[in-house]
């Protein structure tokens, strides 16, 4: 009974893997290569692409700054209100992206945040400064979540022996526990930084979509099937998979080297 | 004094800690013992700084330490699980807490060779933790621990996890270590050949309470009550006192078997007895000149354990654990299932407190 049971499981993974394959192997497929590679040489591609990496790097890297601390506060000390931090920033997740870049809109727009920060010359809505500030926000719960459980990983009893040799709390946490946590951290920034490029209703919503200016990957796609121009979507589907896809393959190369993962069909 | 723990609770999310006292010379090395769960690790970690007590205090040489931070204490800790730093080499985890003191490299190597070549780990000092088996992560930790001289070693039940002969030569290392740096340890463990081994004092332990503090050789022969006693493997028995004359007692045991006690008590009162099994004398002929406390009996169980014969005797429903050396046991040519003669002094018979 175990052997079916594993064998009814073991087909459905399959099935499913390859009604997913086919629709993204359509992407490749689909459309004349002659096309997609004249759409790839384009400048609005190039301007595109260009733009999502940098602002999903500065997006990441701002991301990995907060998540962090975040993370290891939210793994190793209890304090008042913790829950309820941990469910906001859970939040965002589960929420849909457009309903966060419509908020973000509203606290950089009306705010006296937004105001600020509009008198310090930092212009957030539509704007370039306002794709990183979008993706960030779409980034940051899988970056404190995966950091958070990378901490909770390590015995905290390593940092205690730091502690009884003399390190202080930080020195400690810059000796041990961030050297030991430097797989999580990294698997945690591709993750992040995959969610960055591929940020699209926030971004949408906060920057605007428009050509080439507070363009990204995503915008190029849904600007160009607006206009009926198939062959230029088609390519930009084709990048964001093939950067998707970098991410993956880095993370599960990763992985490798982690007992965590046990997910294999060896038996 | 040169520590002494005050009137110290804590209350842990599953664990308390309930009014410990405990005080510690200089030199000494201190043994505390009883049942998983409770609380000796706890102790520990409150020692080193890593919980704050919700009441009592820490005074270390006269200065009350209890909210002075991990790093200030000079405080050293061993695990069980040696917890040795993964990213770095042996040679790394043993200079780790020596890198925040001295700044001069040669010193530095200097000192770690020394304790190296002392607990024989010399030729691993370029190995990764991981490569290790668990002797030699240990004696890894424990040099880590003891190279920055602490004014404290906590040791929280560093040979579990070790196979018996590894462990008897760990401890042999250790003692050795403890001696040429004249560390000042407290140790937590669940096994007794920790205690006869190394203590000089022994603390006994259950659910966050303390039950009984003294030299091994005082809390062996004279435990405070029956879980003690049990703990600690002596004999205990229910009895009654039936009459006091001569300045001996007389009690009774459940099965109606009569024992005399040096120790005092009040006829018609229900006491424990103790009696170490190795205060059980065990021949094969009758033994001449104990009159009293003599009994005939049964050999019910024999077990082996090193050096020593541990047997379970039987004496008309009574049974009582006793230990002789393997050459004791060989010379006397005793088996089981045969009789046996068994006498206890009556200075061996301990009258405990009541049962719990």
């Amino acid at each position: 009974m175990s052997v079916s049971f594993k064998n009814i499981c073991i087909v459905i993974s399959i099935l499913f893997t390859l009604i997913l394959f086919i629709a993204i192997s359509s992407l490749f497929v689909v459309p004349n290569p002659h096309d997609v590679i004249g759409a790839l040489k384009s400048p609005e591609m190039i301007y595109s692409l260009k733009l999502s990496v940098i602002t999903a790097l500065i997006a990441t890297t701002g991301a990995m700054f907060i998540a962090i601390p975040v993370g290891y506060a939210l793994s190793r000390f209890s304090f008042r209100g913790k829950n309820i931090v941990k469910s906001i920033l859970d939040l965002p997740m589960a929420f849909p992206e457009l309903v966060l870049g419509l908020a973000l809109l509203l606290l950089f727009g009306n705010t006296a945040i937004g105001k600020a920060l509009e008198a310090m010359g930092i212009e957030v809505v539509f704007t370039k400064t306002g794709i990183v500030v979008a993706q960030f926000f779409t980034g940051l719960p899988y970056a404190v979540r995966i950091i958070c459980s990378t901490f909770n990983g390590i015995n905290p009893r390593y940092e205690l022996v730091s502690r009884s040799l003399g390190y202080g709390e930080f020195e400690t946490f810059k000796n041990v526990t961030l050297p030991l946590a430097k797989s999580g951290i990294f698997a945690s920034a591709i993750i992040t930084f995959a969610r960055c490029v591929g940020a699209f209703g926030a971004v949408l919503i906060l920057a605007g979509g428009s050509y080439m200016k507070t363009e990204i990957l995503p915008i190029t796609l849904y600007l160009n099937i607006s206009y009926g121009n198939i062959g230029m979507a088609i390519s930009s589907g084709i990048v964001l998979i093939v950067v998707s896809f970098l991410a993956i393959a880095t993370f599960e190369w990763f992985e490798k080297g982690n007992v965590y993962s046990n997910c294999s069909f060896k038996h | 004094m040169f520590i002494q723990i005050v009137h110290l609770s804590i209350d842990l999310e599953n664990f308390q800690l309930r009014d410990i006292n405990l005080d510690c010379d200089q030199g000494d090395y201190v043994v505390i013992i009883g049942p998983t769960g409770s609380g000796k690790s706890v102790i520990l970690e409150t020692l080193a700084g890593f919980y704050k007590p919700d009441e009592g205090k820490i005074i270390l040489e006269d200065k009350d330490i209890t909210n002075v931070p991990p790093e200030k204490r000079n405080m050293s800790i061993v695990y069980q699980d040696y917890v040795l730093f993964p990213h770095m080499s042996v040679y790394d985890n043993i200079a780790y807490g020596l890198k925040k003191r001295i700044l001069d490299k040669r010193l530095i190597e200097k000192e770690v060779k020394a304790i190296a070549s002392l607990l024989k780990i010399e030729h691993l000092l370029h190995r990764l933790p991981v490569t290790l088996s668990g002797g030699e992560a240990q004696r890894t930790a424990i040099a880590r621990a003891l190279v920055v001289k602490p004014r404290l070693l906590l040791m929280d039940e560093p040979f579990s996890a070790l196979d018996v002969k590894i462990k008897e030569e760990l401890r042999h290392l250790v003692k050795t270590a403890i001696k040429r740096y004249q560390t000042t340890t407290i140790h937590v463990t669940h096994d007794l050949d920790d205690v006869w081994d190394l203590a000089t004092k022994v603390v006994v332990m259950r659910e966050g309470e303390i039950l009984q503090v003294g030299p091994p050789e005082h809390i062996f022969a004279n435990p405070v009550n029956s879980f003690v006693a049990d703990f600690v493997g002596t004999n205990t028995l229910k009895c009654k006192i039936i009459d006091r004359k001569n300045n001996l007692t007389l009690l009774e045991t459940g099965e109606n078997i009569k024992l005399y006690s040096k120790d005092q008590g009040m006829p018609g009162k229900e006491v424990i007895v103790s009696i170490r099994p190795e205060h059980i004398l065990v021949s094969s002929e009758p033994i001449f000149g104990y009159a009293l406390n003599t009994f005939c009996g049964m050999i019910a169980k024999t077990r082996v354990q090193g050096q020593l014969v541990w047997l379970t005797l039987n004496i008309e429903g009574l049974s009582l654990k006793a230990v002789l050396t393997a050459n004791a046991y060989e010379m006397l040519k005793l088996d089981k299932k045969t009789k046996v003669f068994i006498s206890i002094k009556t200075s061996d018979v301990r009258i405990t407190a009541p049962k719990h």
